[in-house]
């Protein structure tokens, strides 16, 4: 993967050593602050019998539709330079001159972003250090919850550069890809409007608060990592093609 | 080194470059000259490999661009027009990190980086953030990302626009060095530069090559058979001598205290020396007798004035 390695390690010091991760990550973590003061305040009013599920559990799934929130709040502001910034400052001729292939690029500013996007959940981890001095969290039901949110953001990422492919402008960017994953959260509630059938199904799979209500569970549904890692191929796939357009064009 | 083979390029019903082929060999630096919108950036895009021709070719020592855009790109260092940088990164971090991408070792990079900083002359800002850049310097971190590992090709366009006289100056020399060496083509539109720089030139006009050559050839070519003479003496006794010798009416050029100033096409030059004895003969006072040269600005007017191919 020839520059792979300078295009991702140039994606993440761009995105930390500009304020924008700073800046996404005070906002995301307010929120999150704010969720989980929610969730404790609420479980300390609960008899110890009443609970439904464990704290870590609550953090995850009850509060899972102002998670898909914060998540489209947050994923389109990571990704919304990737590309469409490259077009309209003109430093992609020189990327696109360097003996670089289009994948690389798009592979490399993916993964800087994604890894960007793990580091922002990182201080979440204190929540579950101090939750863990009310009682004890399954180690699997942690790995899941955080897998969720992981796989969610990792496919709402990969949609946001694709977005960002489309756009000469990081403000289109970001509005294309708040509308995108926006549309796949209406699809989603589609679940409470449809009738039983097909399309109250599909509307399921594709609901993202439904599947971190799962995953807050610590259940896995095979389908939803397909659809997912579908997205994520397709997504990239595409992206690359269009970097090769430029290029070809 | 560098080889355009009929390049042609469409933007839609625009056809911007139309069938432009020429050769750039190492131990040359050629100009690459046009007015503005004449296809001179779209064609160093077609031969960055930063956007793909209609039709034609691109070979990069030896390499077919479009065959092996990888391998080919390793030959080319390219200065895109308005060095666009990441205003993010310092000076070292912008050329460490493109020394990487351009697949220099990493043993060798911090060697590469400083050795093209020092050839660009952009050493005593390395540590800067390029947003803190002045505009000159931004050019010469992109002349010293286009030096990275010493690539045989270098295409560079308009590499001293936003520089100070001395800064081009440098950069001028340090072409001349670099073309020893070398396959460098020059995009610009000061013709001084090519004047200073480059042993050939390409001029382009609407998309088409409408000249080529030394730049001697090219400056010859305007005024083919020209010569101009300046004497002292009888306007009339200079006419009746030029009329055996001019293959059309002497142009005046000027007439001011006696002094002359006339150019006319012969059929021979060496018809100057016999010109100029019959002159002496007849008591005028001959101060200049020489083949006309056009100066490059005159060439390049002449070439790309309107009413060219559209």
């Amino acid at each position: 993967m020839s520059g792979f390695s300078a295009i991702f390690k140039r994606e993440l010091r761009s995105l930390w050593v500009t304020p924008l991760a700073w800046v996404l990550l005070v906002t995301f973590l307010l929120l999150q602050g704010g969720i989980f003061y929610a969730i404790t305040v609420h479980l300390s009013r609960m008899d110890q019998a009443a609970l439904e599920a464990g704290p870590i559990q609550a953090y995850f799934g009850q509060q899972s539709l102002l998670m898909t929130f914060s998540l489209i709040l947050l994923c389109p502001g990571l990704t919304m330079r990737s590309l469409a910034e490259e077009r309209r400052s003109g430093s992609i001729e020189a990327l696109l001159s360097a003996p670089v292939r289009s994948s690389s690029i798009v592979l490399g500013k993916y993964l800087g972003i994604l890894l960007t996007y793990a580091l922002i959940w990182l201080p979440t981890l204190l929540y579950v250090a101090l939750l863990r001095e009310t009682g004890s969290i399954s180690p699997l039901t942690l790995v899941v919850n955080y897998g969720g949110v992981l796989l969610l953001g990792a496919s709402y990422l990969a949609i946001g550069v694709f977005m960002s492919s489309l756009a000469r402008s990081q403000l289109i960017a970001l509005l294309l890809t708040t509308f995108a994953l926006f549309g796949f959260f209406i699809l989603g509630i589609g679940q409470y409007a449809f009738e039983q059938g097909l399309l109250q199904t599909l509307s399921e799979y594709l609901s993202p608060v439904t599947m971190l209500e799962e995953t807050a569970k610590g259940l896995i549904d095979t389908r939803r990592v397909v659809l997912h890692a579908s997205i994520i191929t397709w997504a990239l796939f595409v992206s690359a093609r269009m970097v090769e357009s430029w290029r070809t064009a | 080194m560098i080889e355009a083979i009929d390049l042609e390029k469409s933007f839609g019903p625009v056809k911007a470059v139309r069938g432009v082929s020429f050769k750039v060999v190492r131990g040359e630096a050629v100009g690459f000259l046009g007015p503005n919108g004449a296809g001179k950036t779209t064609t160093f895009r077609m031969l960055a490999g930063t956007i793909g021709p209609t039709a034609g070719k691109v070979r990069l020592a030896g390499m077919e661009l479009g065959e092996d855009p990888i391998a080919a790109k390793r030959a080319l260092g390219y200065m895109a027009e308005n060095a666009p940088l990441y205003p993010e990164l310092t000076g070292s971090e912008y050329l460490l990190y493109r020394a990487e991408l351009r697949g220099i070792e990493r043993r060798h990079r911090a060697a590469a980086v400083e050795k093209a900083a020092e050839q660009a002359r952009a050493t005593s800002m390395i540590g800067t953030r390029i947003a803190h850049l002045s505009k000159g310097f931004r050019q010469r971190m992109a002349l010293a990302d286009a030096l990275l590992g010493d690539p045989p090709i270098l295409l560079l366009d308009e590499p001293t626009s936003g520089l100070d006289p001395n800064q081009v100056s440098d950069v001028r020399k340090l072409i001349l060095e670099l073309a020893k060496d070398h396959a460098v083509i020059l995009s610009t539109h000061i013709l001084s530069e090519v004047a200073a720089t480059c042993s050939r030139a390409i001029v382009i006009h609407h998309g088409r090559k409408v000249g080529e050559g030394t730049l001697a050839e090219l400056e010859a070519k305007r005024n083919e058979g020209r010569v101009q003479m300046v004497l002292v003496g009888g306007r009339e006794k200079t006419l009746s001598i030029l009329a055996s010798y001019a293959t059309t009416a002497p142009e005046i050029v000027s007439e001011a205290s006696g002094v002359l100033t006339l150019r006319f096409p012969v059929r021979d030059p060496a018809d100057l020396a016999s010109i100029v004895a019959q002159c002496v003969h007849a008591d005028l006072k001959v101060l200049e007798a020489a083949p006309l040269r056009a100066a490059l600005d005159e060439v390049f007017s002449e070439l790309t004035k309107e009413g060219g191919p559209k």
